[in-house]
C-alpha cells in the first residue's frame, strides 16, 4: 500500500504491507479497521491504483478484482500539482 | 528511478532542482534531439508558479512541498503531452514539474511546446497546464514553520487546504466565497471531479 498527501497524513505512513489476496471491495473496509474513520475523512474523495491503473473499487459485495501478493495499490487523494 | 521519459517528440520530468527555462526550451527546439523534427515557426514556454494564498486562517505560509507518486505521475504526464501534441499538431512538448521545498513565488512547471502555428502553440501550452493541474499525480503542502503541521491542498475545488489528522472533530464545511461549500459529489464523478475541455 502507497499513501500520498491527506492518506499518508491520516495513516503517519507513506507505505506498508497489508495481508494479500485482498477482494478490492474490501480494500476501504480493512484499512477502516486500521484507521478509525479514515473511509469517511479521506478515502471517498479518493481513487485507486492497483499497479498504476486506476481501478475502481466496487462496494458491497465480494466479487470482481482481487489485490494478490506483491501488488502495489495507492491511494490517489484529489491532486494539487503546479 | 529515471525521473523522465522521452517518447515522440515528448519529453516529461520530475526534477528536485530548480526548473531550467532555457533547457526545456532547448527541449523542443533543438535538432540535436534528432526524433524531434525541425519543423517550427513558433514556441511558448508556459510557466506556474507555486501558487497559494499566502496564509491559511491567518498564518503566513512558509514554503510549499510538493511530493509524487513518480512513475504514475510521468505517466500522467506524457500522456497528457501526446494527447495535447496531437490535438494541436505540435512539433515537440516537454513539461517539467518541481518536486520537495519551492520557495513562494517560484515555479513548479514548466511547459514548452513548438508548433508551426503560434495560436496552436499558445492553446496547447495552456491545454497542457490545465490538464498537468487536474490530474498529474504530484500533491503541494503548506509548510507554515516551527511545529505546526502542514496543510494538504486541492486544485479540485480551489478552496483552502484542509488539515486531516485523525481524532479531528471536523463537522462544519468549508468556507468559499459564497458560504459554506455543501455540494455533494455527483453521481459518477470519482474524487477528482469533472474533466472539462473548453470549446474552441
Amino acid at each position: 500500500m502507497l499513501y500520498f498527501a491527506s492518506a499518508s497524513s491520516y495513516t503517519s505512513k507513506s507505505s506498508e504491507n497489508l495481508p494479500a489476496p485482498l477482494p478490492l471491495s474490501k480494500l476501504f473496509e480493512t484499512l477502516e479497521e486500521r484507521y478509525d474513520g479514515i473511509k469517511a475523512k479521506v478515502l471517498e474523495s479518493c481513487l485507486v491504483t492497483v499497479n498504476l491503473e486506476y481501478v475502481d473499487v466496487p462496494e458491497g459485495a465480494a466479487s470482481g478484482t482481487v489485490i494478490n501478493e506483491g501488488d502495489e495499490v495507492a491511494i490517489i487523494p484529489p491532486v494539487s500539482s503546479g | 528511478m529515471a525521473k523522465e521519459i522521452e517518447e515522440e517528440s515528448c519529453y516529461v520530468a520530475l526534477t528536485e532542482n530548480n526548473l531550467d527555462a532555457q533547457s526545456t526550451m532547448d527541449r523542443v527546439r533543438s535538432p540535436k534531439a534528432g526524433n524531434f523534427l525541425n519543423v517550427y515557426d513558433a514556441y511558448v514556454l508556459m510557466s506556474s508558479l507555486g501558487t497559494t494564498r499566502d496564509n491559511f486562517d491567518g498564518k503566513p505560509v512558509k514554503e510549499l512541498q510538493y511530493t509524487a507518486y513518480e512513475p504514475r505521475a510521468l505517466q500522467s504526464m506524457l500522456a497528457i503531452c501526446k494527447y495535447v501534441k496531437d490535438k494541436h499538431s505540435l512539433t515537440a512538448i516537454s513539461m517539467v514539474h518541481r518536486l520537495g521545498v519551492v520557495p513562494i513565488g517560484e515555479e513548479s512547471i514548466l511547459i514548452a511546446v513548438s508548433s508551426p502555428h503560434r495560436q496552436a502553440a499558445w492553446k496547447a501550452g495552456e491545454e497542457a497546464l490545465e490538464e498537468c493541474k487536474e490530474k498529474v499525480e504530484v500533491w503541494k503542502r503548506e509548510e507554515f514553520g516551527g511545529d505546526e503541521e502542514g496543510v494538504w491542498r486541492a486544485n479540485r475545488d480551489g478552496a483552502a487546504g484542509v488539515r486531516i489528522q485523525r481524532d479531528e472533530i471536523e463537522e462544519e464545511p468549508a468556507r468559499g466565497p459564497q458560504g459554506p461549500i455543501l455540494r455533494r459529489p455527483r453521481v459518477g464523478e470519482r474524487g477528482h471531479g469533472p474533466v472539462v475541455h473548453p470549446k474552441e
